[in-house]
């Protein structure tokens, strides 16, 4: 008797798990699919179309920091972006627009912003996110969604090697950014002692073993590896922990609202004389105006400033003009916002399709394609061309000092 | 209803606590042991100027807790519910330390262009930034206890706690629609610069006790002992005592009850505030969460040390800072898990004294 309720219950079962997995099928086309003027290549696309009526806008999805001690990411790039949408966004009539999201650089609020974009049928496509956590957390909703991505900032190493097909990214990953830091820190600044800290975050916790790694590889020591809490304002018990095991440099892998806190406790827990070497988290006007004299000597790598080009010149221009800042003094990364923007505008621009009906059709699996496959992009910041898993470029860092209270190459 | 716990269950359990508790402890005891020998002893980790700076860390952000803490245990002690907006009112201290500061640095003095109110003045900003602090953290405390409690001071008890937390969303939020959600630096006069201190030699290295910590922990100790005075010795004091004791004979004795009630939260909200101030002179970031893990921990803290019980909470507030900052180290984990030794360490207390290290202080008909 209960072996037939058990077998009764686990057809109906099985019946209602393949019932909810037919809506999802990947050859679901757009309602209008039977309307006149629906181009062909809607009918065959993995994930349909995306179709706006004239006078409807394209939007183009950022989840961000915008707010919290590490806004001025999410602001300076989601300002760049803007740039973008403005010198390019245009197409046959139909206008782009910038949406960015506030995701708080976290897990759960990339997963909530990525659900927001990905229940809208007007985004088309998503330059971002732009902190690693939350990137790995929106992936497989835009999997799912058929929205490609094109990351400014995300630098995560492991990002592109889990096997998503949506995300790409501009900026240099942090497999690049670590050992050279390691062989700065070893070679140029002679430390054979060092101490290594991090955030806890994929982000920091990910640089601060690939410099420990790197570091012990070169023959130096690390004295000290140590978690801390993110979002405290007192660092002081575990810097005089690091303090008592005499390292001759800090790293730290996290960013500004923690590095800043650290920087300054260090003076007073006998860290005074011990060099503070960040990552491109910790760059940034922010930890200038929050460290102040304290902030003298710190190393951060960043992703290599532009070097001028009339290309640069009319944006650092633009953006000096809506923003009323120097671009770059918030973080390192408007120039990637600006060139991630534009690279997907002009691939929606390759891939859209005008209707006999006067609309626009843009296949999104069609998109998908056309951002993996970015060859020769040339923007601000470099020429880009997407590798297979998504890496689109392969510059090395590039490594700043805060001189006389300003961020400067450093020798 | 005042049948104690104990009574109430079967024998058997009664008899496996018995024999469990013993146990218990002593695994821990020489689990302990076993770790403090192995880091302190045989390893070394530490040489002791680490401890001391260690030790001073915990002592002030210990000070900080007490003072919240107090808010707790006293609201606690005559209301008999957990005022967990509390973290909240302390936030609105430390952003009127900003806002005061603030004030003063645009203000020059003189001639000079740089002389600011505040390097003029330090002592009389200092005292203003306390003033405005208490006031505004202590009028919030009223009218929370006024809008938030007052109408639901007959309703069951979980009712009000709903409140509370409800409040302390509100005024969250409020917060962050109000001073914007970005991170604030207070910037200190200059006498009480963040970072210099007093250098003390340690074991041929230099500690430095900071002027701010010094600061923060020796006025906390005064407004503690000055509560305890006023608690034991005043007309006031007295009307609290007796309406946690028992409000219905208060009332009849002529004391008037609402008043006292208005009173106490009044009183906590100004201590809140005092730590909020402090919390903005030594850490000096200040944003709309800034009052919430202080919150928990002095809550924590009024637990460990025995809710309802003043000296408790200053005993508790102390120990759980210092346990934060020392324990990671002397038990030879990652300073990330510091939150977990100071919870751990609660369950512990809870399990071995289930009234707090020097025992709950509530009248009967609470029970």
């Amino acid at each position: 008797m209960k072996a037939t309720k058990l077998i009764v219950f686990l057809l109906v079962a099985a019946l209602l798990v393949t019932a909810c997995q037919n809506p999802a099928a990947p050859t679901a086309a757009p309602a209008e699919a039977a309307a006149d003027g629906v181009p062909e290549i809607c009918k065959t696309d993995a994930f349909g179309c995306a179709v706006f009526k004239p006078g409807d806008v394209l939007k183009i999805g950022m989840g961000a920091p915008m707010t919290g001690g590490d806004a001025s990411y999410g602001i300076d790039i989601s300002q760049g972006a803007k740039v973008a949408v403005q010198d390019f966004g245009d197409l046959n009539g139909f206008k782009f627009e910038l949406v960015a999201e506030d995701d708080g650089g976290t897990a759960e609020g990339g997963a909530a912003v990525a659900n927001k974009f990905a229940s809208d049928p007007a985004v088309v496509a998503i330059a971002g996110h732009v902190y690693s956590g939350a990137t790995s957390a929106a992936m497989p909703i835009y999997e799912k969604a058929g929205l490609p991505m094109l990351s400014p900032s995300a630098s995560l190493p492991a990002l592109t090697t889990m096997g998503s097909s949506v995300f790409n990214r501009i900026v240099f990953t942090d497999a690049r950014q670590g050992p050279p830091a390691a062989e700065y820190l070893f070679n140029k600044l002679g430390i054979r002692k060092l101490a290594a800290l991090h955030d806890g975050s994929d982000y920091g916790k990910g640089l601060a073993e690939a410099v420990v790694a790197r570091f012990t590889e070169l023959g130096g020591e690390v004295v000290v590896t140590e978690a801390i809490t993110k979002g405290e304002t007192d660092y002081t018990p575990v810097l005089s922990a690091v303090a008592s095991k005499g390292p001759e440099a800090v790293y730290f892998g996290g960013y500004t609202a923690e590095g800043a806190v650290i920087v300054n406790q260090m003076k007073q827990t006998g860290l005074e004389n011990v060099v503070f070497f960040g990552d491109d988290g910790t760059y940034g006007a922010d930890f200038l105006s929050r460290t102040g004299a304290n902030g003298e000597g710190a190393f951060a790598t960043i992703a290599p400033i532009p070097a001028d080009s009339p290309e640069k010149t009319a944006f650092d221009a633009k953006y000096l003009e809506l923003f009323g800042k120097e671009a770059g003094s918030l973080s390192p990364y408007t120039w990637n916002g600006y060139d991630c923007t534009a690279a997907l505008i002009s691939a929606v621009k390759s891939v859209a399709v005008l209707g006999d009906d006067g609309s626009l059709y843009v296949p999104r699996g069609a998109l998908v394609t056309a951002v993996r496959t970015l060859t020769e992009y040339k923007g601000i910041s470099g020429t880009y061309s997407c590798d297979a898993t998504g890496e689109c470029n392969t510059l090395p860092p590039m490594f700043v000092v805060v001189k006389d209270g300003a961020w400067v190459p450093a020798p | 209803m005042n049948v104690p716990l104990a009574q109430k269950s079967p024998p058997r359990f009664g008899r496996v606590q018995t024999v469990l508790r013993p146990l218990l402890g002593a695994a821990l005891g020489l689990f302990l042991f076993y770790r403090l020998y192995n880091v302190i002893i045989v390893q070394h980790e530490y040489g002791p100027e680490t401890w001391t700076r260690l030790l001073i860390a915990g002592l002030i952000i210990g000070s900080v807790y007490a003072l919240i803490a107090i808010g707790y245990t006293l609201v606690y002690g005559i209301l008999f519910m957990i005022n967990f907006a509390h973290g909240e009112v302390m936030m609105f201290g430390a952003y009127s330390t900003l806002f005061v500061f603030e004030a003063f640095k645009a203000i020059k003095v003189g001639s000079d262009p740089v002389l600011t109110f505040s390097n003029a003045y330090p002592v009389l900003a200092i005292l203003i930034a306390f003033v405005v602090g208490m006031s505004v953290s202590a009028l919030i405390g009223y009218l929370l206890e006024r809008i938030a409690y007052r109408p639901l001071r007959k309703a069951p008890r979980l009712v009000p706690l709903i409140s509370a937390i409800g409040a302390s969303i509100f005024l969250q939020n409020a917060a962050q629609l109000l001073f914007s959600p970005q991170l604030r630096d207070v910037t200190n006069p200059e006498v009480l610069a963040r970072g210099s201190g007093w250098s003390l030699m340690v074991n041929g290295s230099k500690v430095i006790l900071p002027y701010t910590g010094v600061f923060t922990f020796v006025l906390s100790l005064i407004l503690l002992a000055g509560l305890y005075l006023m608690v034991q010795k005043t007309k006031l004091g007295r009307a609290m005592r007796a309406v946690a004791l028992d409000k219905k004979t208060a009332a009849l004795m002529g004391i008037d009850v609402d008043r006292t009630i208005s009173l106490t939260f009044f009183i906590s909200g100004a201590l809140a505030g005092a730590a909020g101030v402090m919390w903005g002179i030594h850490n000096g970031l200040v944003y709309y969460f800034v009052g919430f893990i202080p919150g928990i921990k002095a809550f924590t803290a009024a637990v460990l040390g025995g809710i309802g019980n003043l000296p408790g909470a200053m005993l508790g507030g102390l120990f759980l800072g210092v346990i934060e900052s020392v324990g990671p180290a002397a038990l030879g984990l990652d300073f990330q898990l510091k939150d977990v030794i100071a919870f751990a360490l609660l369950i512990i207390v809870l399990i071995f004294r289930p009234s707090g290290l020097l025992g709950e202080r509530l009248a009967e008909e609470k029970l």
